[in-house]
């Protein structure tokens, strides 16, 4: 810039031009970035108001409320916890059905994001991609359909696995219960006895009043 | 639309990338955020590198992938690098702040086709793209539950609103992309645009006008009436609204998908906002003869441009509602005013037919902006600094001297003035050399305004305004999240046990387990995040303005 100052009091630009005179007081040099909420000499006009404007206030509220309901709506992966807590059972109160029923139109959509089954929504996913490339052409249709059916059983164990790591307690009660009826083997009560070993003394007595021919013990 | 790519990922200012950001957050979820704002920031990209640059797992990043494309938000090309290069996405400021605008969209077409047209409208923005049948059969079961008991919707009646809709443009069909999924991608080649060799290939994608049947409705078999929802659980009947059919029944418009037409939308802003700039600034008949002028020219001017095609005053005699009953010779009149306007809303163009006249568009817009920036620099810096802004405006370029003079201003307050302006950017110096070597001495300081720049500046100003108000607005509720989920809770009893006939004391019980003090604290909160809410719209509507004249102008040059 020209006239870099070669006294103390030299400015780099003309003075009178633009309108500073001799003896005027210069306002105060910034010494510190300016307030953040300075105080404003003119207030805002107050909002627009009436009927019009109520109404696409309520639009606006309520298509962001529905947009929370639809499966587009993507939550982030709930963070693992270490212990299991009281008040989780509680807290996921939304409906996960809704997203399962989103099927975007594939044909519309590039190969590589196809997903068989669209994950939850709390992103814990069970979904399997179709591979895509020209390269395997020819074999193409024969290893997909022997991936998918291999990816369909760790997929119904997967999710097996899952449910029974939510409902844990409910199932140990329902497996009590229907333990007769289950094959009476060692995974059943994950203990060391055999089931069928063990006589719960039901038959006992049972044959009793039909056959009076044998002497009771 | 989206013009040179690179123009596009340049011309992309932080507010914006903001502003987008937490519209995504607030619409589609965090998730869709983070992956959105990369792409935002850093043009287009393909999958995998998505996937290493957000750390996200890959099927979070297909799904958020799939819903920015359903919405319009993102779109997908085949790679820059020729036939076979991995896919790359892009995604566009514009089309996300749209969001914005939705209330809009809806309370429009609310006006012109009724509570129908209303839920159309809104169940396509909800769901980004739908068929025409699952469209229709949606909004008559949202419309049957409204109605009174033993009432329903008749399919047909909703299929007549969406053909009006789409006879008036309000609505298209979606464009098919090159490069989807069901194509190989060595056949998408076609539509592509062919490059020169030098150049790597570049796909423009292709806007839904392209394409000759973007307006054709298609041949249906749907009939039937809305179903009833049986409410048996208040939170399930919602969600059942909410769902799409299930149901197999096709009916013969499968893989042909409808999308808001935003443009068209903006067009009929364009031409409310011309109609009540002249009924503010002239009157009520003025405004009703632009009215007619422009309803007119609809079919026959094209959306960039300049002004409507000439019609005579004969024709538009003709054309005035009948609740009009003015003489030809006042309509001339009136004419003549508006020719003479300093708005310039209309200009003649020729004098056969008893004068020929148009709608100056652009002008209209420009004028339109302009008051904006001086309404804008009124309601911060005062009314004497808005005389010396507009002054600046017309005047070009003014030495200080010059602008106390036209202004009519004291010296030093005039300078205040000028300085205030000049320090928030308002206003710029520009040196004017009388010698070669920029001697301050003898050089020219003048004081001018440039409205182009200046509309940007503001642009952007208020794309950092809505920004922060939806943060204000999200740190409010946070504040007060505890205090929200127990009324909401509370609100849930109550409802479930008026549902179950209970007595007045029981619900007086629950209503009082909110403490008058926490009843304040939400009924404030609610105050708030209505204003804060209200806010957003209102700023919108400067953004349109602003926005309009800014791609008019830039179109034009």
């Amino acid at each position: 810039m020209a006239g870099r100052g070669r006294g103390r009091r030299m400015m780099s630009f003309s003075v009178d031009a633009v309108g500073i005179n001799r003896g005027d007081t210069l306002p105060p040099t910034i010494q510190q970035p300016t307030p953040a909420y300075p105080a404003m000499e003119n207030k805002p006009l107050p909002l627009a108001a009436g009927e019009e404007a109520e109404y696409m206030l309520a639009l606006k509220q309520e298509f962001r409320g529905a947009m929370r309901s639809l499966p587009c709506f993507i939550q982030p992966a709930a963070p693992h916890r270490d212990v299991e807590r009281y008040s989780d059972k509680y807290h996921s109160s939304e409906p996960t059905d809704s997203l399962i029923t989103w099927t975007p139109d594939w044909r519309s959509l590039p190969r590589e994001l196809r997903v068989a089954r669209l994950p939850r929504r709390d992103g814990v996913s069970v979904s399997r991609s179709v591979p895509s490339g020209q390269i395997r052409q020819v074999k193409e249709k024969e290893e997909i359909l022997l991936k998918l059916e291999s990816l369909e059983q760790k997929e119904q164990q997967g999710s097996s696995e899952e449910e029974e790591g939510e409902e844990k307690k409910k199932q140990e009660e329902e497996e009590a219960e229907g333990e007769e009826e289950y094959d009476e083997e060692e995974f059943g009560e994950e203990t060391d006895y055999i089931m069928s070993y063990f006589d719960n003394g039901e038959e006992f007595g049972g044959d009793s009043d039909e056959n009076m021919d044998e002497a009771v013990y | 639309m989206y013009g040179a790519r690179g123009a596009d990922v340049g011309g992309m200012t932080l507010q914006e990338v903001r502003l987008c950001g937490l519209l995504l957050r607030e619409h589609f979820g965090e998730v869709v955020e983070k992956v959105g704002k990369h792409l935002l920031r850093s043009g287009a990209l393909n999958l995998r590198t998505i996937i290493n640059e957000t750390g996200l797992p890959l099927d979070l990043v297909k799904k958020c992938l799939c819903v920015l494309v359903q919405h319009g938000a993102c779109v997908f090309s085949s790679g820059r690098k020729g036939p076979g290069s991995p896919t790359e996405y892009l995604t566009s400021c514009n089309r996300i702040l749209r969001i914005l605008r939705y209330p809009r969209y809806i309370y429009t077409a609310k006006t012109l086709y009724g509570d129908t047209g209303e839920l159309i409208i809104e169940e396509l923005l909800q769901r980004g793209h739908m068929t025409m049948s699952s469209t229709v059969k949606t909004v008559a079961d949202r419309l049957t539950q409204n109605m009174e008991e033993g009432r329903s919707m008749e399919y047909s009646e909703v299929s007549s609103a969406f053909s009006n809709l789409v006879e008036t443009h309000f609505l298209q069909r979606c464009p098919p992309q090159p490069g989807a999924g069901g194509k190989d991608k060595t056949t998408a080649a076609p539509t592509d645009n062919p490059a020169t060799p030098a150049a790597p290939a570049k796909t423009t994608p292709q806007t839904a006008e392209s394409f000759p049947d973007c307006y054709k409705v298609p041949h249906m078999t749907l009939s039937g009436r809305g179903k009833r929802q049986l409410s048996t659980e208040e939170g399930e009947d919602q969600r059942n609204a909410k769902k799409p059919r299930l149901d197999t029944a096709t009916h013969g418009d499968e893989g042909i998908y409808w999308q808001v037409n935003y443009e068209r939308f903006h067009l009929h802003f364009r031409d409310q906002a011309i109609i009540s700039a002249v009924a503010n600034k002239l009157d009520q008949t003025s405004s009703e003869i632009v009215r007619t002028m422009l309803r007119m020219s609809e079919v026959t001017t094209s959306p960039t441009a300049h002004c409507t095609k000439p019609l005579s005053s004969n024709e538009i005699f003709r054309s005035l509602p009948s609740s009009y009953n003015i003489a030809r010779p006042i309509l001339d009149q009136y004419l003549t005013l508006l020719v003479d306007d300093p708005m310039e809303f209309v200009g003649k163009a020729g004098e056969s037919g008893g004068g020929m006249y148009v709608v100056n568009l652009h002008r209209a817009l420009a004028n339109l902006a302009r008051a904006t920036l001086e309404s804008v620099v009124q309601e911060r810096f005062g009314s004497r600094s808005a005389r010396i802004f507009r002054l600046l405006l017309r005047k070009r370029h003014l030495e200080q001297k010059q602008v106390e003079d036209f202004a009519m201003i004291p010296a030093k307050e005039a300078k205040d003035m000028l300085y205030t302006l000049l320090s928030e950017n308002l206003v710029q110096l520009q040196e004017i050399p009388k010698t070669p070597d920029y001697a301050p001495s003898r050089t020219f300081y003048l004081y001018t305004v440039n409205q182009l720049p200046t509309a940007r500046m503001l642009l952007q100003n208020c794309h950092k305004t809505v920004a922060n108000l939806i943060e204000r607005r999200l740190f409010e509720t946070k504040e007060s999240k505890r205090l929200l989920e127990k009324s909401q809770r509370i609100e849930a009893i109550l409802a479930s046990l008026q549902a179950s006939g209970a007595e007045p004391e029981q619900l007086q019980e629950v209503e009082e387990m909110i403490t008058a003090p926490e009843k304040q604290q939400l009924d404030s909160l609610k105050l708030h995040i209505n204003k804060l809410d209200s806010a957003e719209n209102q700023v919108d509507e400067t953004i349109f303005l602003l926005e309009s004249y800014i791609t008019g102008t830039a179109s034009s040059t």
